[in-house]
């Protein structure tokens, strides 16, 4: 698996400047993706792993260092570039689900459907999911989970190569939260997309294959567990 | 500064786009009403005070010929306070360049004291009764000095008696009778080039048209309150040896009428645009401060927790729409007061009341700040309302997403499904959101039905004219003898070189009575294989005169209540001979864009009179480029009273259109700015409230174009719909419109050209598309990580 480096990030810094105080987000931290990896970047509040997070995905930019994903440099990487690269490449799950109120559940996973050329069936990923008999509710019709499951299922359906998630369970209970993790370990698992999973539960670290530390803007440690524990058995 | 007050100066700043957008609707708003309230007043108080000044007339009398003491009598009745007896009759003037013009004569009997109508001088000198070089002085009304550049010493020549009379120039001086100085109800619009309005001495009128010692109007003063309609029936009786031609109130005198129906429509228009637009501002500042107060429910929450009450927050808000308020009138009493100048400057350009320019209308200024401001806290109030139930430990947290259910569209399945996401989620966020939704519909509904209105008076202009001068006139010109001739003489006339054909017409006025209602209406006698003139009828089919019926006006019939097989009463007013009477079947009834008259054949004219082969006049079609030869040969017939010529009309119409042009080009502009503001407000409110979404669907891997189209899907939902109730709406505006600026001399038809339509339509969705690409802007700078990590 280590042979297979999906993505490299090479000493990559991210500054803010916030009116006069400048915050160093990222210290030329490095570190490599594996592909069909499931990594858990763990760390507190303000340690760097969502900015981290936010540049795998191509939604940030680094002030230097450089992303390399395949063949691709997406640390020079323009608008358009980065936005092909989200739509064939990456799909998001946040703490907050951010699903289009809009549209049913069936129509959110369609919208991201469309974008690609070869997505998944619609009806089937809301099946994996567990949403057969909720396909034409609304978000405001749907629990937490099942929001969250839908997001899971707008980002599973372009079958992208690269799922990333930010506290995916940080705003579920605990047994619905050991369903989404359920899920993404599954699509983990099933689909061979490498999961990126952000949290500051350590606990979700035992299903990881690698646990990456983080604290103020630097990697402090990265964990390679000899045996994963299933999600069901993660106990916080 | 208070920090509330600097909260709202900063939501300002952040937010000037907008601000400014609603602040020119105000503005204009404001500067319209302030502008049209201040040419009408100006204009209606400059007429007041020239009205009473002047001591012009209540009553009109004209008769053929009466003894000048006749008005003693008449002042002597009870509720007449004066009556003056004069002289006033059309007569033509002979110009150097050949061409034609009418002089109407009025006689001011010296010296000048007291009298009923009396002129104010405006240059030159007053008139000498006897001036001791000879001859005759006169004084002009300033338009038409002005436009044959006449100065003082000039002469005028004109034809009276078949006599040519020099007359000399003393001055120029306005009076309350002609104010606007157009010849009849028949002229669209004063012709100053051809129609002169000539005040003379009393004596040397009486000697020159042969009238020693007579008079043959009476213009009559009464007292206020007095009844109009029965001392008018007595003033008839006691004139009734002299011939009774006609009698009628000040409200049906030519200039007074005309200027009345302008200053009718100047007060409706200062009423009717101002409403849209601060009805339209006072929308736009509902949704656009909902929109805030929810984005800042958490601020709101905060300011509760510390202990600011409902009042204040809602005053705070309150506040953004007051300063709105506050710039929009501000901005808009600059431009009201340049605009009324610019006004009150083409107003000065038709009528004669030279008070007209300047003045500041404080009233109005006064007025358009308190409505502004009233309306703007109205509306602040509403929109703040809804702070009050937000609650300090709610409004923490995040709200939760609204409930949503299928809408109407989604029952009808074979359409939904066709639909993509995208316009799935625009149509569902249009139908939800039905106040954001309705108030954009609204708005281009207005913009687009404004645009209507600003062009469609070109279109019922052109329809007008195409029809009145080229569709029912096929002659070029129409030649007016001072007194009937025999048809035998015309044949000189259709002998001269040019003319291709000729037709007589006999023009009798005459007082047409039914069912004891009596209207003063113009017969015209024509051949009955009549083709230089088209009679038409209500829906525009030709209508042929019989040999015994009468095809009556339009708005004679209406007035009498006249239908078609019914026998009306008519005596003939013609000055000359007896008047007669005769009974008549109406066989039609003629619509006609401009003037009155109604059609019969030239025999029962003839035979109405009881004379044969008399005729008053003749049209001619002429060959082109023979029109200033044909003029000048008829010139030395001097029975001629007045040539009309189709080419100098339509000159002098189009001469006028550039002031047309002027007022559609603002009407324009007011629609561009209204629909501009209220595009650019929706959209970026529309951007503002779904600006998580957007920030969503870039993640999942939209490009910002294709975000930006999902905008403009919403946008175009509302431009289809706004246009598609635009359309129609305008046509109701217009219709509105010419309703509320309709007199008794003049109705506009309302008539839209298929061009027009589509003109509104493209410059509707033209701005709109612009108000968008400004709007959407902010999708190419969206913040994806900001966005997304906060809960508003």
């Amino acid at each position: 698996m280590k042979n297979n480096v999906l993505m490299q990030l090479e000493k990559i810094s991210k500054t803010y400047i916030m009116g006069e105080v400048t915050v160093e987000a990222l210290k030329e931290t490095s570190l490599d993706i594996f592909q069909g990896e499931l990594l858990v970047i763990l760390g507190p509040s303000g340690s760097g792993k969502s900015t981290m997070l936010n540049i795998m995905g191509g939604m940030d930019t680094t002030s230097s260092g450089r992303v390399i994903f395949g063949d691709e440099d997406l640390s020079r990487a323009g608008d358009s570039q980065l936005t092909r690269y989200r739509r064939n490449e990456v799909g998001f799950v946040f703490q907050f689900y951010n699903l289009i109120a809009d549209l049913t559940a069936r129509e959110n996973v369609e919208l991201a459907a469309n974008l690609v050329e070869n997505p998944l069936s619609t009806e089937e990923v809301l099946m994996e999911v567990g949403l057969e008999s909720r396909m034409d509710h609304f978000p405001s019709q749907l629990s937490g989970g099942e929001q969250q499951r839908v997001s899971i299922a707008r980002a599973a359906v372009k079958n992208p190569r690269l799922l990333l998630c930010d506290e995916p369970t940080g705003a579920l209970d605990y047994q619905t939260g050991k369903l989404i993790l359920g899920l993404l370990a599954k699509i983990n698992r099933e689909r061979g997309s490498t999961v990126v999973i952000v949290t500051h539960n350590t606990s979700i670290g035992e299903m990881a294959n690698r646990v990456v530390r983080m604290r103020s803007g630097e990697i402090t440690e990265i964990i390679e567990n000899e045996t994963t524990v299933s999600p069901e058995r993660i106990e916080w | 500064m208070k920090a509330l007050n600097k909260k709202l100066w900063r939501t300002i700043k952040s937010t000037k786009g907008q601000f400014l957008a609603v602040a020119a609707v105000v503005a204009v708003g404001i500067s319209v009403y302030i502008a049209m309230s201040t040419a009408y007043l100006n204009l209606e108080r400059s007429k007041e005070q020239l009205y009473r000044n002047y001591n012009f007339a209540d009553y009109y009398f004209h008769v053929i010929k009466a003894p000048e003491q006749v008005t003693r009598q008449i002042e002597e009745l009870p509720g007449v306070t004066a009556a003056t007896g004069r002289i006033q009759k059309d007569v033509p003037i002979l110009k150097e360049d050949v061409q034609r013009a009418t002089a109407r004569i009025i006689s001011y009997p010296l010296p000048l004291e007291g009298e009923v109508n009396r002129f104010k001088l405006l240059s030159g000198r007053i008139f000498q009764e006897y001036p001791p070089g000879g001859g005759i002085e006169i004084l002009a009304e300033p338009q038409y000095a002005a436009a044959n550049n006449l100065t003082f010493n000039d002469k005028i020549n004109i034809v009276a008696e078949e006599r040519e009379v020099p007359l000399t120039l003393a001055g120029t001086a306005i009076s309350p009778e002609f104010i606007y100085p157009i010849k009849d109800a028949a002229s669209l619009l004063p012709d100053p080039r051809s129609f002169a309005i000539i005040l003379m001495p009393q004596s040397q009128a009486q000697q020159i048209l042969n009238l020693t010692g007579q008079i043959n109007q009476v213009a009559v003063k009464l007292a206020p309150g007095a009844d109009q309609e029965k001392i008018a029936d007595q003033i008839e009786s006691i004139l009734e040896p002299y011939g009774n031609l006609a009698s009628y109130p000040r409200k049906q005198q030519i200039s007074n009428a005309m200027l009345q129906g302008e200053l009718d429509s100047l007060q409706a228009s200062s009423k009717f645009l101002p409403a849209i637009f601060l009805g339209i501002a006072v929308a736009i500042q509902f949704v656009m401060l909902g929109r805030m107060i929810k984005a800042q429910r958490m601020q709101i929450g905060v300011m509760k927790a510390l202990g600011y009450n409902n009042l204040q927050i809602m005053l705070h808000y309150t506040g953004y729409a007051q300063v709105v308020a506050l710039s929009g009138a501000l901005l808009g009493s600059l431009l009201g007061l340049l605009l009324a100048s610019a006004i009150s400057q083409a107003y000065a350009q038709y009528f004669n009341l030279p008070e007209t320019i300047g003045g500041v209308n404080a009233r109005a200024i006064f007025l358009g700040f308190a409505l502004s401001i009233g309306v703007g806290t109205l509306a602040g109030l509403f929109a703040a309302r809804t702070v009050t139930v937000i609650n300090p430990a709610e409004s923490m947290r995040p709200e939760p997403p609204k409930g949503f259910g299928k809408i109407f569209i989604e029952n009808w399945t074979w359409l939904w499904r066709k639909l993509s996401p995208t316009w799935k989620m625009s149509i569902r966020s249009a139908v939800r959101n039905k106040i954001r939704f309705g108030v954009s519909l609204l708005g281009v509904t207005f913009a687009v039905g404004m645009l209507v209105v600003a062009v469609f008076s070109n279109d019922s202009v052109d329809y007008m004219i195409d029809r009145h001068y080229f569709q029912e006139q096929h002659y070029d010109l129409l030649v007016r003898f001072s007194a009937p001739v025999k048809d035998g003489e015309l044949l000189n006339i259709y002998r001269l070189e040019g003319v291709l054909k000729g037709e007589p017409v006999f023009e009798i006025p005459a007082r047409i009575t039914y069912h004891g209602r009596t209207e003063e209406n113009l017969l015209t006698g024509v051949p009955p294989d009549l083709t230089l003139k088209k009679i038409s009828g209500q829906r525009e089919e030709t209508l042929i005169p019989g040999d015994e019926g009468l095809l009556i006006s339009q708005r004679t019939a209406r007035k009498l209540g006249v239908k078609p097989g019914d026998t009306v009463t008519v005596e003939t007013l013609l000055g000359i001979g007896p008047s007669r009477r005769a009974q008549i079947m109406v066989t039609g009834i003629n619509s006609q864009m401009i003037g009155e008259s109604s059609y019969l054949s030239i025999n029962l004219a003839n035979r109405i009179l009881q004379e044969r082969r008399l005729a008053s006049g003749v049209m001619l079609s002429i060959q082109p480029g023979t029109e200033k030869s044909i003029e000048g040969r008829l010139n030395d017939m001097t029975e001629i009273a007045s040539i009309s010529s189709r080419q100098k009309e339509l000159d002098n119409f189009n001469k006028n259109l550039e002031s047309m042009i002027y007022s559609i080009s603002i009407m324009i502009f007011f629609a561009l700015v209204l629909g501009f503001a209220i595009v650019y407000n929706s959209s970026i409110i529309s951007f503002a409230e779904r600006k998580r979404e957007l920030a969503s669907l870039r993640v999942v891997g939209f490009s910002s174009a294709e975000v930006s189209g999902l905008l403009l899907e919403e946008t175009l939902l509302q431009t289809v719909a706004g246009v598609a109730l635009g359309l129609p709406f305008g046509l109701f505006m217009a219709k509105s419109y010419v309703q509320a600026i309709s007199t008794d001399l003049f109705t506009m038809p309302v008539v839209v050209y298929p061009l027009t339509y589509f003109l509104s339509a493209l410059g509707g969705t033209l701005f709109i598309i612009t108000a968008h690409l400004l709007a959407s802007r902010g999708v190419k700078k969206l913040d994806l990580v900001d966005v997304l990590k906060n809960r508003d």
